[in-house]
């Protein structure tokens, strides 16, 4: 819809290498770098930083620690994800089209953050310094037009004149622009503009990214629509239920508001949509969203983690833990793009783990160490033999 | 179509008369080159497969660099397959003694065509298996060098996918040579 169709396809098996080849062979090639069990191992024995950082210097991120005297969880999360971002950059320069394309597409979901993240701090009222030094590096705009982002006045025409004068240019301008037609053409007489809440309009953005990304590869075809495409129905599907669920207790609630507002949050894609999206817009509380989570058997597992009290593990944790069994999969085919999304995904669930562990150290609680999802680990509950169907 | 049948006798009768009328030396000759050139697409086709894997996989891992390029020498075999069958072949043509206008009447015509047939179909036989098998090597290859590069204990044992994906390579020339082996071009008439 906003994204021009791909010149070509991905290739099949005969033809992926002639363009992909060297690419696809590099990010094979970084998934060894991915933390094994007895690196997870050993770290959750630590009990202090250093020790942790003694361990660090052992894996693939002995370089990045090696610059910082004193480690701390946000220090660590900073040089990780900079080596994330080094090697994505790596793969995006040695890229050809539709490769490359791709490659923006992922990170067109930073650049959103982004966007959402110099918004929010530009009503607030923090400066603008501060703000692009907390932006992910992923999505980092042009100097120029990050810094003109707190220039907009939050009245009437302000989101508006920030997407004439700012956006329009960016990646994102045309989801932007999809979205102030959207309000527009529903908000009516009121001034939607200026009273849409910032989590509002990122849930559209993404909305509008996630579909725009799975049109695209259903257009790459063969085992990238494949892969991909489950992986965005999966994505698209979390995203709804967690919209729903979050706003159990927000005006969005409200009967008047769901059907007009929270429906058009829920992405176009996914398993649950067409029918389960609409089952949801009716949803009133947790017991009625249960009742129709327990229609699709995916998601019912997941759902039972929460309605059972949530005191091992949160429906985050269920779904991350979903997530990481789907993405580890996009690894076990060749020739396909799949494998640089899943990639980059399960580097940030890695980095979420380094930060859980290190937090977990750093405040002495070592009996919530072990609540991390460990990537590609040998003990997932998923790859155990016995309890086999 | 009966219409348009041309009924002077400088007229072919369609493509039954055009490939029963062509050269023997020509179907021969084709025969050559279908042979050596389908086998070279076939190997070329293979190494370009495996060698961007292996060289974006020994990025990460150098060590994987000089044991992987046995699967490019796999692929180059087929193509070497292809020059041999071609060489064979290419020694069988030859000129007969005399420049003639016309053949004489007692010429070996039997064999002459036999020669031309034969020579066409193994050169086929042989180009058309080694594309399949240059292919089928270079995409194993290419997943041999990446599962090399995460796990050392893979390389051997995918290595003998790659072993039979070349065998068919050597079905052709083996079918290739049967059916060039009595295949003799006459060079004079029948005594």
């Amino acid at each position: 819809m906003t994204t021009p169709a791909p010149q070509s396809d991905a290739g099949n098996l005969s033809t992926f290498n002639i363009l992909h080849g060297f690419t696809e062979a590099l990010v094979r090639g970084m998934r060894s770098s991915f933390m094994k069990d007895s690196d997870y191992h050993h770290m959750t024995q630590c009990d202090t930083l250093d020790d942790f950082r003694l361990n660090m210097t052992e894996t693939d991120y002995s370089e990045s620690v090696a610059d910082i005297p004193n480690l701390t969880p946000s220090g660590l999360q900073e040089a990780a994800l900079e080596k994330m971002v080094t090697e994505f950059k790596y793969l995006r320069t040695q890229a050809v089209e539709p490769l490359g394309q791709f490659l923006d597409f992922i990170t067109y979901e930073y650049m959103i953050e982004n966007v959402m993240l110099l918004l929010k701090g530009t009503l607030s009222g923090r400066d603008i310094n501060e703000l692009i030094a907390q932006c992910h590096p992923l999505g980092m705009f042009k100097e120029s037009t990050m810094r003109s982002v707190p220039t907009f006045e939050p009245g009437p025409r302000g989101y508006d004149d920030l997407y004439q004068t700012v956006l329009v240019d960016t990646p994102v301008g045309p989801y932007f622009a999809q979205f102030l037609q959207d309000s527009a053409v529903h908000g009516g007489s009121r001034n939607v503009l200026e009273e849409v809440e910032i989590e509002i309009i990122k849930s559209s953005l993404i909305k509008y990214w996630i579909e725009d990304f799975a049109a695209y590869c259903s257009k790459l075809g063969g085992e990238t629509a494949t892969i991909m495409g489950d992986l965005l129905k999966v994505r698209a599907d979390t995203n709804a239920i967690n919209i729903t669920l979050n706003s159990f207790g927000t005006p969005l609630n409200e009967p008047g508001m769901r059907f007009s507002d929270r429906k058009r949050l829920y992405p176009a894609v996914g398993h649950l949509y067409p029918a389960g999206t609409s089952m949801l817009v009716d949803v009133g509380d947790e017991d009625e969203l249960g009742r129709v989570l327990e229609l699709f058997p995916q998601y019912s597992s997941i759902w039972g983690v929460h309605a059972g009290g949530g005191s091992e593990k949160s429906i985050d944790d269920a779904f991350y833990e979903r997530d990481v069994q789907q993405l580890e999969l996009a690894f076990e085919g060749q020739m396909h793009f799949g494998v640089f999304y899943a990639f980059v995904k399960l580097k940030e669930q890695e980095i979420r783990n380094l930060v859980w562990i290190s937090e977990c150290i750093l405040q002495g609680q070592k009996d919530e160490i072990n609540k991390f999802v460990p990537v590609f680990s040998q003990h997932a509950p998923w790859r155990k033999s016995g309890g086999r169907r | 179509m009966a219409d348009s049948t041309c009924t002077s006798e400088f007229c072919n009768a369609g493509w039954a008369e055009i490939l029963t009328h062509m050269s023997p030396y020509g179907y021969a000759n084709f025969g050559i080159a279908f042979g050596l050139g389908l086998s070279v697409v076939g190997a070329a086709w293979g190494i370009w497969l495996t060698g961007a894997s292996l060289v974006g996989a020994a990025v990460k891992a150098p060590r994987i660099r000089s044991k992987n390029l046995i699967s490019v020498i796999f692929c180059e075999a087929t193509a070497i397959y292809g020059v041999i069958m071609a060489i064979i072949l290419a020694n069988k043509v030859k000129k007969p003694d005399e420049a003639t206008y016309f053949l004489d009447e007692d010429w070996d015509f039997p064999g002459f065509y036999y020669a031309g047939y034969g020579m066409f179909s193994a050169g086929l036989s042989v180009g058309l298996t080694n594309i399949a098998s240059g292919v089928s090597v270079g995409i194993a290859g290419s997943s041999c060098a990446i599962a090399d590069a995460q796990d050392p204990s893979l390389f051997v044992k995918i290595l003998i996918v790659e072993i039979f994906a070349s065998a068919l390579g050597i079905f052709g020339i083996i079918v290739g040579i049967i059916q060039s082996n009595s295949c003799t071009f006459p060079i004079a008439p029948l005594e």
